[in-house]
């Protein structure tokens, strides 16, 4: 029992992994505390709805695909957003960055409301994902595994580009001192434009992989933004490998605390965010 | 100008407008006008314009943080809430009279801000945000769940009877007095030496840190004031109701501080003024013809930065000065 759930953690890390990455890629780089990326979670996961069963239906490769075509949607809103609205703002003071994100946090949720409704969506688990897997009188379902496995996927394709690529390397220089890298002659906006394309498109991806797990509604967006800020800033803002042990960490927390304090779960995660923030703190001085 | 001409006496400048002088003429007329309303509007009026002060004075609590002393509350409705189970606790436990319970509250908050804020303050930014937001979602969930204390989710009524029994006109007259007297002290903090160094820190915590103040100190001193005057307003409102409940210092409130404060424009005094009305007659004409309303509150939230990132009270008072006799 208390291994299963230790796994069920595990695999809701991963999910968390996805959405806190891209957050925490856009801050690394822009400085841009970003209130909408659970918005565009949420997106993710309302496209997935719409778009599923269009591309062969049923199939896991169909499945995939819609995923993928729905993260490029949100991806493509994210670059219009960054475009049109967060571009005018990155010499403003960091609240009035927070505001305009904050703008989009409610104009998303409304217009979710118009076109989706205010009633739970589903997804269906495409078939060959659905059933579990039992090992030893343990559960493992299928479809948490192939969550696992494209997180593993994403964080390796990040690990390789970012250290191989020259966007990578490009985006690594950018977190540790963007004054540097405009020196060298590199256009910051484009790189800002980027990375906020790719943020959004890995939330996007995180929202349509928990559509099938997940009650999708207008309010998915508040309910992700705060675990994923959680677990930004116990990983530390800007660390990817640091994101990567905080979804670990929130996600056995928490299914751990559902295990033993259902109630009490969520103030779990709040406890141990405010114990790593402080330990931090002593030992260093001030973040 | 002639150059030759003999160089004018030396004579004393122009009195300046004083700047940190409360200039009582606008003060007193929006008094006036609110009183008038108090006492001759009808019901509706009266309850929106109590509701309207009350938050008021929440949001230009939260402000003194925001605008001033360079820290953002994510959990400031607990220094609400707090003060409405405080009075609730201290009269139906301890059996304190009521006139007590109700001075109690804001002393409560005052605490209650005390407490996290010696947390939060070890921290700066982003970090000091969520955890102000920590501390804010573990009182909620404590006040929620331990029943045999708080009577959770069901909230505790009858310790004080609504408006404490008086006409709505005259609570208004109290909560108008109260609230006008918490913001015009509010006012004197942030024009006060106390006020300058909070700016000060606010503003660069490493040439406040050169001039001899610590960040940590003067971050906790506005933090127990904001959270005192959020008690208050905490106290006005669980009074006006007569109740309280969990909700009280739940995540709408701080939002709907947050948003006060955003649509007043951040950096002004008196955005939580400007922004509390304005946000009750959005979420009161909006809401009844449009059920979408928080979309047009984030276009205006986003227009607001773009175009005026003062806010609407930056604009109002902008306008203002243009007009002739106005102050510059």
């Amino acid at each position: 029992m208390l291994l299963q759930q230790v796994l069920q953690g595990l695999m809701e890390g991963v999910t968390l992994f996805l959405i806190a990455s891209g957050l925490t890629l856009i801050f690394g780089v822009s400085r841009i505390v970003n209130f909408a990326h659970g918005s565009f979670y949420m997106l993710g996961a309302f496209l997935t709805f719409q778009l599923h069963g269009r591309l062969w239906a049923g199939s896991v490769g169909g499945f995939l695909l819609t995923i993928v075509a729905s993260a490029l949607v949100v991806a493509a809103l994210g670059v219009l957003f960054e475009f049109f609205v967060l571009r005018r703002v990155y010499r403003s003071e960091e609240l009035m960055q927070l505001v305009i994100t904050v703008g989009l946090v409610l104009i998303v949720e409304d217009a979710v409301r118009f076109i989706w409704g205010q009633d739970d969506v589903t997804v269906p688990v495409p078939a060959a994902l659905q059933g579990a897997l039992v090992v030893k009188g343990t559960y493992f379902p299928l479809y948490q595994l192939a969550i696992v496995l494209v997180g593993i996927a994403v964080l390796g394709a990040m690990w390789l580009a970012l250290r191989y690529t020259r966007a990578g390397i490009i985006l690594r220089a950018a977190t540790d001192d963007r004054g540097m890298v405009a020196l060298l002659g590199i256009n910051q906006a484009t790189v800002f434009t980027a990375v906020f394309a790719v943020g959004s498109f890995l939330a996007g991806l995180a929202g349509g992989l928990a559509a099938a797990f997940e009650s999708v509604n207008f309010l998915l967006d508040s309910r992700i933004i705060v675990a994923a800020f959680i677990v930004v800033v116990i990983g530390g803002l800007g660390n990817l490998y640091g994101a990567l042990l905080g979804a670990l960490a929130v996600g056995v927390v928490k299914a751990l605390g559902l295990l033993w304090a259902p109630r009490l779960s969520m103030v779990l995660i709040f406890l141990v965010m405010a114990a790593v923030l402080m330990t931090r703190t002593l030992r260093r001085g001030t973040e | 100008m002639n150059r030759d001409a003999p160089a004018a006496p030396p004579v004393a400048p122009p009195a300046r407008d004083d700047p940190y002088r409360i200039r009582w003429l606008p003060v007193a007329a929006v008094g006036l006008v609110a009183a008038s309303a108090l006492l001759a509007g009808p019901p509706l009026i009266v309850f929106a314009l109590t509701e309207v002060m009350i938050f008021a004075l929440f949001a230009t609590a939260l402000n003194l943080l925001l605008s001033y002393s360079g820290m953002v509350s994510f959990g400031h409705a607990v220094y609400f809430g707090i003060a409405a189970y405080g009075v609730a606790l201290s009269i139906t436990r301890l059996g304190w009279p009521m006139w007590a319970g109700i001075l109690a509250g804001p002393f409560v908050s005052a605490f209650f801000a005390l407490v996290f804020g010696a947390f939060c303050v070890q921290l700066t930014a982003i970090y000091a945000a969520m955890l102000t937001l920590a501390c804010s979602e573990v009182t909620f969930a404590v006040v929620f769940q331990w029943f045999e204390l708080t009577r959770g989710e069901s909230g505790i009524s009858g310790h004080v009877p609504a408006m404490l029994g008086l006409a709505p006109g005259v609570y208004g007259l109290v909560v108008l007095a109260v609230t006008g007297a918490s913001i015009l002290a509010l006012w004197r903090v942030v024009h006060s030496p106390l006020g300058l160094t909070i700016r000060a820190v606010g503003q660069n915590a490493a040439r406040a840190a050169a001039l001899g103040h610590s960040r940590r100190t003067v971050q906790l001193i506005a933090f127990v004031i904001s959270g005192f005057f959020a008690g208050v307003a905490g106290t006005l409102f669980s009074v006006f109701h007569g109740n309280v409940f969990p909700d009280y210092l739940g995540t709408l409130i701080t939002v709907n501080g947050l948003v006060m404060v955003l649509l007043g424009g951040l950096y002004n005094f008196s955005a939580g003024i400007y922004g509390a009305v304005l946000f009750k007659i959005l979420d009161n004409l909006l809401a009844h013809y449009f059920q979408y309303w928080q979309l047009v509150i984030g276009l205006i939230l986003m227009a607001v930065i773009l175009v005026s990132p003062r806010g609407i009270g930056g604009a109002i008072q902008s306008l203002a000065r243009r007009l002739p006799g106005g102050h510059r």
